[in-house]
């Protein structure tokens, strides 16, 4: 279990992270949404501690999470947004390297290497630089060295970012699968299906503070769950109804250019965090 | 053993940049060499001037072998390619981390040393090269990979790395006991640069080249800014908030 207490994280007079409060449970696949500077990646990075909070603290299982910790940081693993490898090394070495550094035996290593990189289908670029690798192979190689250490807790930051649409559905089959074994993933994307599709539960974030915690279903229900979309003056209204029937008999009263849909995450997303942002 | 896992990395960095490493590490005191040794062949306290300046040229390489093996690497790690960040999430005690940049940057400065000893061999200068050389030049690079590590959790940019260079590096090699003695420097200026570690190191290197040894003062210096710039990389690595 991790626990944020009154996460806070500023820089000079800027605060990212305003007394954050979330507590996410062990084996939970949680998402953090939000629009850019939110907070996601400086909570995220807090985690990992590569940032240290400016007041609260993280605890994990119960235990003070701090930089000196080793036992704690060795159930962390995370992929980062951006692609934080050594670019002269080739795969086998980012490899061996992350390995190393979490103490693996050497041959845990070359079979977690072997097996890790055949699933990702990477095994074919092994010896290639990190440099001259595309960028959704680096995300997939990011993964990869990620799952080497088997963490208990998995923070991925924007893991699907530059993606195909094919390599983000084989992603979203990993993390599945992963999360099926009691891996406990916390997620930031700005691809809000891919949250609906993969969180148990979702906190919104706005501008360094937490707006609201829930499951997409429970978010969806409280919106209506059917959206009726209509054009006025060049731009999208949307107005949501928790029974079809309901639904079905405003659209009946509108023009042409109205449809009737399931709601969404995203509309959540906007309804909640999107009004304080202004009309383009 | 997180020292080892740095040493790893350090050894894959040197075996795929052997060449660019070793030619860098070889050109600059060439020059050197070839022009203030031979080119204007001279005299300095009634020997070689070459007797003179092979001593200073090995702590120099030292020097800079050390420290732009540690500064421009940790800057690109931690600025450029955030590869620090994998170090930081890891349970790799941060310690060893730092003692590892450290411990693989004075071998690349002993390195770079090793080849201008190689190089000079041929010239018969008579000059004596023992373990207590070997002590001091491992000091020497320890001094200048630690004072590099520290530098490189200040530098802001990764392009900072060679303005240290120009600030720190290039002066120290011009003052700091390489090309002349401290002893025609004016009074005040030379007690100040005399404490400077190059200036220890090259001079300590050099009297044990004519048969001498080492000073206790000499080596405690070296310790001093050790033990001063060890300590700030690793209070920065633990405790500043922002990496």
């Amino acid at each position: 279990m991790i626990e944020m207490k009154n996460l806070t994280k500023k820089f000079g007079n800027f605060t990212a992270v305003d007394h954050l409060n979330l507590i996410i449970e062990t084996g939970e696949f949680f998402g953090l949404l939000g629009t850019n500077g939110a907070g996601k990646t400086t909570t995220i990075s807090m985690i990992s501690t590569v940032l240290i909070p400016t007041e609260g603290e993280i605890l994990i299982d119960g235990n003070l999470l701090t930089r000196k910790k080793s036992d704690q940081k060795r159930k962390l693993s995370v992929v980062t947004q951006e692609y934080s490898m050594r670019m002269d090394m080739n795969m086998d070495e980012v490899m061996e390297y992350q390995g190393r550094l979490y103490f693996l035996p050497k041959k845990v290593i070359k079979e977690k290497t072997e097996q890790l990189l055949e699933f990702a289908g990477l095994s074919p670029f092994r010896k290639r630089t990190v440099r001259h690798l595309s960028g959704g192979m680096r995300r997939k190689l990011m993964i990869c060295r990620a799952l080497m250490i088997e963490p208990e807790i998995l923070l991925l930051d924007e893991p699907t970012a530059g993606m195909d649409a094919i390599a983000r559905r084989q992603m979203w089959n990993l993390l599945r699968q992963l999360n099926g074994h009691n891996l406990t993933i916390i997620l930031t994307t700005h691809y809000i299906d891919e949250a609906q599709s993969l969180c148990n539960r979702v906190a919104l974030m706005d501008q360094g503070t937490l707006k609201k915690v829930d499951t997409p279903n429970n978010f969806i229900s409280e919106l209506g769950e059917f959206a009726v979309d209509q054009m006025i003056d060049d731009s999208l209204k949307s107005s949501y109804f928790n029974n079809r029937s309901e639904a079905i008999h405003y659209l009946e009263g509108l023009s042409e250019n109205a449809a009737m849909r399931n709601t969404t995450l995203e509309d959540v997303f906007i309804e909640t965090v999107g009004k304080r942002l202004p009309e383009k | 053993m997180g020292i080892i896992t740095v040493l790893w990395e350090k050894w894959t960095e040197f075996k795929r940049d052997f060449y660019k490493i070793t030619l860098a590490a070889m050109i600059s005191p060439l020059m050197y060499l070839l022009i203030f040794g031979l080119g204007i062949q001279t005299t300095s306290h009634g020997e070689p001037y070459m007797n003179f300046l092979i001593p200073g040229i090995v702590a120099m390489s030292t020097m800079t072998g050390s420290f732009s093996a540690v500064a421009q690497n940790m800057s690109v790690q931690r600025l450029y390619e955030k590869a620090l960040d994998q170090v930081m999430v890891s349970p790799t005690p941060l310690w060893q981390f730092v003692l590892g940049q450290i411990i693989g940057g004075c071998l690349r400065g002993m390195y770079a040393a090793g080849i201008i000893l190689l190089m000079t061999m041929p010239v018969r200068t008579g000059l004596i090269f023992n373990g207590w050389s070997f002590f001091i030049m491992f000091l020497n690079g320890t001094v200048f990979s630690t004072i590099a590590l520290a530098l490189s959790f200040f530098a802001k940019s990764y392009t900072d790395a060679p303005r240290y260079n120009a600030y720190i590096i290039v002066p120290m090699s011009f003052i700091c006991n390489i090309f002349f003695s401290l002893d025609q420097m004016p009074n005040g200026f030379r007690q100040v640069v005399s404490l400077l570690p190059l200036s220890q190191a090259s001079g300590m290197i050099r009297e044990i080249s004519v048969g001498g040894s080492p000073t206790l003062f000499g080596v405690v210096i070296l310790f001093v800014y050790i033990a001063v710039f060890l300590s700030i990389s690793v209070v920065f690595i633990y405790q500043k908030k922002n990496l």
